[in-house]
């Protein structure tokens, strides 16, 4: 998948916005939103934000995790641990790439908030790779990814489950070729023994 | 004025929409179960069964918002949003569409087949009507052409059908608790595992085809 049709699916998550304006709702086919009342905080899907924000009509409000001591404590997790941890938001990098793309001058320290996120996806990337190289020297058909973020799976799908599509491939076929010699085997053995019932 | 022209239209559509189907499902939650439909299309090896309602009723609601906004004045600043809506939308539904179309022209005569056989049985078919007479065309142009080629080189007449391998792996997220899926990883002793509301899983297509069809789990 495309990184851009993540991004899409990120898009919809809610987000916190002041509007500089006042308007009524607006009935959208997936909800409605509204209504604006200048400087009365309201929650939109992130696509709203980021228009009305490029418009200048709105200061949209960082979403809780992003904040540099949370994020830390969050960095410090993810290096403790040896699993993936639950992150605040399915889609942190969608999330952290459009909010401080757009409205940098709404969220405090954005370099070391930029900074640190691109922290945690590092070490979570590398964790990836790791789990992955385990997972094709077993050859495991089979794996939880629970705390991965779409954005995280869609990043290993070009190159794991192909890796994988590979090594079924070459266990189906040593499987049948087995089954066949075995077959050929037991056949006589099986012939016998109907013989001497 | 033109808001309230919106809003009203809105709200016709959406009580004609719950007069025809019996289960009342909201446009927020159908625009949900697009995005679904999409990424399964999108990740599954095979042609899925077609959600052509969902598409329909989501292209009733985009033209009538279209000509609804056709009234609205140009420097209402929320033009401009209902309009990036529809595109979204738009996107959605054409790049679901193409995605069954690529997949319709790759594996024509193994789908072909497959509805036959479905048809055969009294099951349902997976395609649309406008799917099916375009597979059956674009079968039967791709069969003339290459008879026209091969008639310069006699002697070649083995085909063969180009099916999807439903042993690719895919990523999925769990709807429901589920039990007892059968793990094939190529040997003969398979493992048996459980998943409950919300899991996300890296596994083979065949082990949850079924369960993809039926909707217990998305495909992400």
């Amino acid at each position: 998948m495309d990184p851009d049709e993540v991004e899409f699916l990120g898009e919809k998550s809610m987000i916190e916005i002041v509007p500089t304006f006042n308007s009524a709702p607006i009935y959208f086919i997936g909800g409605d939103v509204g209504p604006f009342r200048a400087s009365i905080p309201l929650r939109v899907p992130l696509w709203v934000a980021v228009h009305l924000k490029q418009q200048q009509q709105c200061k949209i409000i960082p979403p809780d995790w992003m904040d540099l001591e949370k994020l830390e404590n969050l960095k410090e997790e993810e290096k403790s641990n040896r699993s993936f941890i639950k992150m605040p938001s399915e889609h942190y990098i969608v999330e952290a790439k459009l909010i401080l793309g757009c409205a940098a001058d709404d969220i405090p320290r954005t370099d070391e908030i930029r900074t640190i996120i691109k922290d945690i996806w590092d070490i979570r990337k590398s964790k990836l790779r790791s789990s992955m190289d385990q997972m094709i020297k077993k050859s495991a058909m089979y794996a939880a990814v629970d705390n991965l973020t779409l954005m995280e799976i869609n990043s290993i799908r070009p190159l794991l489950p192909h890796a994988l599509e590979q090594i079924y491939r070459i266990k189906s076929n040593k499987r049948a070729i087995l089954n066949r010699t075995q077959g050929s085997v037991t056949t006589p053995s099986n012939a016998t023994g109907s013989f001497t019932n | 004025m033109d808001e309230i022209d919106i809003e009203s239209a809105l709200n016709e559509i959406e009580n004609e929409s719950d007069d025809e189907d019996e289960v009342q499902i909201s446009l927020p939650e159908i625009i949900q179960l697009m995005e679904e439909t999409w990424l399964n299309e999108k990740f599954s090896p095979e042609i899925l069964p077609n959600k052509m309602e969902i598409v329909e009723l989501l292209l009733d609601q985009i033209t009538t918002l279209e000509t609804n906004l056709k009234k609205l004045n140009n420097s209402d600043f929320k033009k401009g949003l209902y309009q990036m809506e529809v595109d979204r939308l738009r996107f959605l539904i054409s790049s679901y569409l193409r995605k069954r179309l690529e997949k319709i022209e790759i594996f024509c005569t193994a789908i072909l087949e497959q509805e036959k056989l479905r048809s055969q049985q009294g099951k349902d078919n997976y395609l649309s009507q406008n799917e099916l007479q375009f597979a059956q065309e674009y079968d039967q142009s791709i069969k003339d052409n290459f008879e026209s080629v091969m008639r310069f080189c006699p002697g070649i007449i083995e085909t063969q059908i180009i099916s999807p391998n439903i042993h690719s792996m895919v990523f999925l997220k769990s709807k429901e608790n589920i039990d007892g899926i059968v793990i094939d990883d190529g040997n003969d002793d398979n493992d048996l595992i459980d998943l409950t509301t919300g899991a996300q899983v890296l596994i083979g297509y065949k082990s949850i085809s079924n369960l993809v069809k039926n909707g217990d789990v998305h495909l992400i």
